[in-house]
């Protein structure tokens, strides 16, 4: 019988602390500085593959910007885009700005040219560099405009200890050999390596058993042959 | 032209060859409005404003010279100066030497101009707060507008207009994005504003404009509406082009168009295409498009980027070297924010690392970047851009035909083909069905030389290098 988990465990705040910047670290610094308004520039662009951490660099500029006290409209689509004319100053993000509708661009339009005119923030995360991104030219040269950064995914001697310190943040310790074959054995991006922590984590509080290698390998072999299973 | 003065035989033979030679547009622009008077051994032309005469020196004083020597059998100098005003205290305001014809063509005529109320500009009350009574931009001056050779023909034309309102209604202003069209109208704005601060301006995107309209529906505030707008002294309204295929906005800013003309108020307008090419836009509005002065603004060469470079490091207190300056617009090349963009990177990279700005901080700051600017154009992929441009089919790139509809596009193709990849030419002959690597050059020099006379082609080629590189 399996002990019933409580998902009391907090979701992971995704604020600065929390992100291990590995090769990015003039990105996060940019977007430090844009969160509290004092990067003088209206658009930031993040791009790069899915699961690098572009949604949670995005979570982390519109954290410190209301712990800065702006405004803050954090659009986790286009679609949430709305033509209400921002407070000056405020910060704007958009995430996957490449699905971005007709509608959403003349938005988007708009919202860039009045945060521009009002010393606002525009980050935006896209899965392309701006040259790239599908939207209409003049939405996507003012992207270009800014301040464009590639988010480029960890490499895989920097993985151990980022997995290491989500761990510890989670109230459980993680071994060497755990990570070794965690690494060797799993999908090696970030966003995948965090999920099957989260869930090795319930599975060893359900189970009442520590993180190892056994438990692992089980819980990797049930994903595999009951893919629907958390 | 004064029906007065006699006109020299040499200007005759001249202005037939020009009419002959030049668009109807261009004729009308430039050349009938010279007036000439007759001198010992020279011809004496007299140009209606500086712009015109500046324009007419560079582009075609040496044609002028020579036709005038062949007329004459002997060369005649060729004196150039402004006209006389008509009356010697005519303002220009007052007195405007508009180039186009009354609108008195449709039925429609809408009523009256209502009075300008006198009151200060606000803006009314279905316009969003947030709007400024201008909406005008402050470091959008003509002081901040970097000129070159793409630019400054609009650049004169709008100075024109800001000197004298009116000279040229509507003054009609197209290019890519990125090139500039908002800057200079606004700057066109500030400096009637510098000269006439209680004149009532109003810089509108075309968009807002629509929302606006939208919103004069919703409210029932159409009286409102129209009374604001009709009453402002200069309206500057960008990207025309998203007025295509809403009829009730096009049809609200015609009565707005012909008010404002008739009543000698200045409206300026962008677009990203010339008026004839605009989608969805019904024809009338597009021929009163064309009633002033159409202006192109072209993509910057290269010594306008690093000029524009090296302007907008020196705005943000930033060395920058013009070596690197080179290096970056030897790369970035489609449109100016794009410039700024690399330029803002290169810098913010250097303050991070607490590195000077060099060549080698440059390329590495820009690296990803020029991974995707130079990422291949393929001559496949400009064949069949090209191709589809023309609307031939892309096959045709590699025939042996010679007729005008098929060679032309292919040169095209050669010359896109020339100067966006690294291939030799006789790679690129061999890629349009085996010509010769003469063949190629011939094209290069002959696209090269028509883009200077014919605007349409020059246009055409404009658009698909910013296609291609975008």
């Amino acid at each position: 019988m399996e002990q019933l988990v409580f998902d009391l465990v907090a979701p992971e705040p995704q604020a600065f602390r929390t992100f291990v910047a590995g090769r990015n670290t003039e990105a996060v610094a940019a977007l430090e500085r844009a969160a509290t308004g004092a990067l003088p520039e209206t658009g930031i662009v993040v791009w790069g593959t899915p699961g690098v951490g572009k949604s949670h660099l995005l979570a982390a500029v519109a954290d410190a910007a209301r712990r800065a006290g702006r405004t803050v409209l954090a659009c986790a689509s286009p679609a949430d885009l709305t033509s209400t004319a921002p407070d000056a100053g405020a910060l704007l993000t958009v995430d996957d700005i490449d699905t971005a509708d007709a509608a959403a661009q003349a938005r988007l339009f708009t919202l860039y040219n009045a945060l521009r005119e009002s010393g606002g923030t525009l980050v935006v995360a896209a899965s392309a560099p701006p040259a790239r991104v599908p939207v209409r030219d003049d939405v996507r040269t003012r992207l270009a405009w800014g301040l464009v950064y590639e988010i480029l995914p960890l490499a895989d001697d920097e993985k151990p200890a980022a997995l290491a310190a989500y761990a510890r943040s989670r109230g459980f310790s993680l071994s060497d050999d755990v990570i070794v074959y965690l690494l060797a054995h799993g999908r090696r991006d970030m966003r995948t390596l965090v999920a099957t922590l989260a869930a090795l984590d319930r599975r060893s509080l359900a189970r009442k058993r520590p993180v190892t290698v056994p438990l692992l390998r089980e819980w990797l072999q049930r994903s595999i042959d009951d893919p629907a299973q958390p | 032209m004064s029906a007065s003065t006699p006109t020299p035989a040499a200007w005759t033979a001249c202005l037939s060859v020009f009419e002959r030679e030049l668009t109807p547009q261009q004729f009308a622009t430039w050349i009938r409005p010279l007036a000439v008077e007759p001198g010992e051994g020279s011809l004496r032309l007299r140009a209606p404003n500086r712009f015109v005469l500046q324009w007419v020196k560079d582009r075609f004083g040496t044609r002028i010279a020579t036709l005038a020597r062949e007329a004459a059998g002997a060369p005649l100098a060729i004196e150039y100066a402004l006209a006389e005003p008509a009356g010697a205290t005519a303002a220009s305001i007052d007195a405007p030497a508009s180039p186009f014809p009354p609108p008195i063509d449709d039925e429609r005529a809408p009523e009256a101009p209502e009075a300008a109320p006198r009151e200060p500009a606000r803006p009314a009350a279905f316009l969003p707060r947030r709007i400024e009574p201008t909406s005008l931009n402050g470091t959008f001056t003509f002081a901040s507008f970097v000129t070159g050779k793409a630019n400054q023909l609009a650049r004169a034309a709008g100075l024109q207009v800001a000197e004298h309102p009116t000279s040229y209604n509507p003054l009609f202003v197209y290019g890519g994005v990125g090139l500039g069209k908002t800057h200079l109208i606004q700057a066109i704005g500030h400096d009637i504003l510098k000269r006439e601060p209680s004149a009532k301006i109003r810089y509108i995107h075309a968009e807002t404009y629509v929302s606006d309209v939208v919103r004069a529906y919703q409210h029932k505030a159409f009286d409102e509406f129209k009374r604001y707008y009709r009453s402002l002294d200069l309206l500057l309204i960008d990207d025309i082009q998203f007025f295509g295929g809403k009829s009730r906005t096009q049809e609200e800013f015609f009565y707005l168009f012909n008010t404002l003309i008739e009543g000698h108020k200045q409206v300026v307008i962008t677009c990203d295409t010339y008026p004839k090419e605009i989608a969805g836009i019904e024809e009338r509005l597009i021929s009163r498009f064309g009633w002033g002065l159409t202006v192109a603004l072209e993509p910057p060469e290269l010594e306008m980027r690093v000029a524009i470079l090296l302007a907008k490091a020196q705005q943000s207190r930033v060395r920058l070297d013009e070596q690197v300056a080179f290096f970056v617009a030897k790369h970035i090349r489609s449109n100016v924010r794009e410039l700024e963009g690399a330029l803002k990177r290169i810098v913010a990279y250097a303050n991070f690392h607490a590195q000077e700005i060099t060549l080698t901080v440059a390329k590495e700051a820009l690296r990803d970047l020029l991974a995707v600017q130079n990422r291949q154009i393929s001559v496949e992929n400009i064949q069949k851009t090209v191709a589809d441009y023309y609307k031939i089919r892309p096959s045709e790139m590699h025939s042996k035909k010679r007729s005008r509809a098929i060679a032309r596009p292919r040169q095209v193709a050669m010359a896109l083909a020339k100067e966006l990849t690294q291939l030799s030419l006789p790679e690129i002959g061999s890629n349009f069905g085996g010509r010769d690597h003469t063949t190629v050059l011939h094209a290069c020099r002959q696209i090269a030389k028509l883009r200077e006379t014919l605007p349409d082609l020059n246009h055409d080629v404009n658009f698909l290098l910013q296609v291609l590189r975008s």
